[in-house]
């Protein structure tokens, strides 16, 4: 009939809230705390979801890690009889270099294989002594774990073949070791069981992240700790020998592994899934006992992805519920409010206000609350994601289609909660609302 | 003064059906109102005063018979028309004043303007001037909270100003003061008189109907006696 400015409805609805401050702040508040919640969980969520996937990432989707494990015969409780004891005393396992070179020859798809012989050892420079794993590796190492070389440079195939006695070291043991100072060009002493070397350091590399957070297994020997030493694979074989043996000293044990680990990589992500039966297939010839492990990030990664899309369903039910609860709450109160102010509308009625009018008056007034609280939620929940990241460092992303699914869900409970009670203000018949009192 | 008729009343009927039986509050009533009259209806409880004041009001409908407000037939109007009938052609004063809580005076005033589509801003100047001319100059931004019944009922007289009425409708009006505010307002609506507008008062306050020109009785539903009193009235002011 007349065209009443909607903001001016607004303003009638905002009087009204402000009538009972106390009362419109705790209905609001289900709303809040709902929003909040929403956006703040999937933020979390997604921020942890987000971390992991960086992780794997770096491991190499098209990268395939098969580490030595020490077969389960060996970790047995001792037996007592000889044979048990020392296969626990002298434990030979793991991979070799043949096992490199088969994966390379038979498995289709594999562009590079990476062997890895580590030892553990104590990396010396004048009065510091850090304990360090000597990772002997090709010159492409860098690119297979995505590792950033941050000083000088890597291993090259010069000093593969020369045999110069040049190495590498890890960020983390630069730091500790050279506290501070440039270690380009010093000189540290790897010093282990059998023998001492001297190795003039020509790199500092930063390891991308370690395999540990995925997959921690009891007795892998070769896991790749912070504190690294990379020397050419040629120098570590000339070193050390073939067979790398580990001793440690009073545990009465010896430990010969070849090869810690190998890496593959194959020409595609596509590949990786198809070709893991033949990889085992190539891994299992000549072996009685299962002494590997292997770790398909792809796979870690596919499975977090699946694992992400049920966490956030999970958490839409959560949303779904936590609104409705909220709505309930704001239905409850309107009804309330509509018998308190029986009179108001029979005076607004009488005064001219059509039932449209009344419902719409209500319906805003109810729509303010949902609003209102949800947008206290959505910046609520963005602060305390902000703090959480900038502040706390802890990774938490704001997805934008959490905070329009919250706004969204809370204006649609604004609509279909206030929807009853307007109706029911617009349907009282003006002559009891008037009478009443 | 050129007596045009604003309202009229022809057979004026009203059923209400409870279910089990029905009971006829008005049985037939017959009268004009003119332009310019001061009217009060009186008459004991039962007497079918509150529905024809429901009726006269828009806030009801006649079940049979014809109501004439102005040129428009509102008997059987809907809902939505008679809420722009009540909005526009209708003051109302009701006993326990019912202005908005929430509003201040001036605010309160607009109301009738504001389910007209009129914006309080174009017409502010219009009710601050209703609300001096019944005294309320310096309590403009007043709840009705802080306000007396009689400055509550002021505010309400100039709230059924606002829209230029046809008539004035209003409903014990006094009921709800002491002796000094109920003169002090039937002074106002005396005041409302002499302007040219038309009243219609329900009351049973003999000293209210005293005031009116013309005074309807009545009785079980029917108009019992209908005394206008118009000249002596005159006199007495």
């Amino acid at each position: 009939m007349q065209g009443i400015s909607f903001i001016r409805i607004i303003g009638v609805g905002i009087k009204s809230l402000r009538l009972h401050k106390l009362r419109t702040a705790l209905t609001m508040l289900g709303m809040v705390i709902g929003v909040w919640a929403v956006i703040t969980l999937v933020a979390i969520g997604e921020g942890a979801s987000h971390d992991a996937q960086e992780e794997i990432k770096s491991l190499g989707a098209r990268n395939v890690i098969i580490r030595s494990i020490k077969p389960p015969s060996m970790r047995e409780q001792m037996q007592g009889d000889w044979e048990s004891f020392f296969r626990r005393w002298m434990a030979i396992y793991g991979l070799k270099r043949t096992d490199a070179s088969r994966i390379k020859d038979t498995v289709p798809g594999v562009t590079r294989v990476l062997p890895l012989m580590t030892k553990r050892m104590t990396a010396i420079h004048g009065p510091r002594e850090i304990g360090c794993q000597l990772i002997g590796t090709y010159p492409y190492y860098p690119e297979f774990t995505q590792a950033q070389l941050v000083a000088g440079q890597f291993l090259n195939e010069a000093e593969e073949n020369s045999k110069v006695s040049s190495c590498v070291i890890s960020l983390e043991l630069a730091q500790r070791l050279f506290a501070g100072h440039n270690p380009l060009m010093e000189r540290i002493v790897v010093s282990g069981y059998e023998s001492s070397q001297v190795f003039q350091v020509k790199g500092v590399l930063q390891e991308r992240a370690s395999i540990e957070k995925l997959a921690q297994l009891p007795d892998s020997v070769g896991q790749t700790i912070a504190a690294n030493v990379y020397i050419p694979l040629s120098s570590f074989k000339a070193l050390y020998g073939e067979k790398n043996v580990d001793r440690s000293v009073g545990h009465l044990k010896l430990e010969a592994v070849e090869l810690s680990e190998i890496r593959v990589e194959f020409d595609s992500v596509d590949r990786v899934m198809p070709s893991l039966p033949l990889l085992s297939e190539a891994l299992n010839a000549g072996r009685d006992e299962r002494d590997f492990e292997i770790i398909v990030p792809i796979r870690e990664l596919k499975a977090l992805q699946k694992q992400k899309a049920r966490d956030t369903r999970l958490l839409m039910y959560i949303a779904c519920i936590s609104l409705l609860v909220g709505g309930i709450g704001i239905m409850n109160i309107m009804l309330a409010t509509v018998t308190e102010r029986t009179q108001e509308i029979g005076v607004r009625r009488a005064m001219g206000a059509t039932r449209g009018d009344i419902t719409i008056q209500f319906l805003v007034e109810t729509l303010i609350l949902c609003l209102l609280g949800g947008g206290i939620g959505v910046v609520g929940g963005w602060g305390f994601a902000w703090v959480r990241h900038h502040l706390l460092h802890t990774t938490t992303i704001v997805t934008e289609w959490s905070v329009l699914v919250a706004f969204g869900l809370s204006v649609m409970v604004g609509l279909v909660f206030g929807l009853y009670p307007a109706r029911r203000a617009a349907l009282l018949d003006p002559i009891d609302a008037l009478r009443h009192a | 003064m050129a007596k045009r008729s604003i309202i009229q009343i022809k057979d004026l009927k009203k059923v209400y059906d409870l279910g089990a039986f029905k009971v006829q509050a008005l049985k037939g009533l017959n009268f004009d109102i003119e332009e310019g009259s001061y009217t009060a209806i009186m008459g004991p409880s039962g007497s079918g005063k509150s529905t024809l004041l429901n009726i006269l009001g828009c806030l009801d409908r006649p079940s049979n018979g014809a109501y004439i407000l102005g040129d428009d037939d509102v008997a059987h109007m809907d809902d939505k028309e008679l809420s722009g009938v009540r909005g526009s052609r209708i003051g109302f004063i009701f006993q326990s004043y019912n202005l908005i809580q929430q509003l201040n005076v001036v605010e309160n005033i607009h109301v009738p303007l504001f389910y007209q589509g009129k914006d309080i801003s174009d017409h502010y100047d219009h009710c601050v001037k209703l609300a001096e001319k019944v005294g309320l100059a310096d309590r403009l931004d007043h709840r009705p909270m802080q306000l007396s019944g009689g400055q509550q009922q002021r505010v309400a007289v100039a709230r059924s100003l606002v829209n230029e009425p046809l008539m004035l409708l209003a409903d014990e009006p006094t009921g709800n003061l002491d002796s000094t505010t109920e003169q002090e307002i039937l002074d106002i609506l005396d005041e409302l008189h002499g302007e040219g507008r038309t009243l219609v008062i329900v009351t049973h306050d003999d000293a209210v109907a005293e005031r009116a020109e013309r005074v309807i009785h009545l009785k079980d539903g029917l108009v019992d006696q209908d005394i206008r009193k118009g000249a002596a009235k005159a006199v007495a002011n």
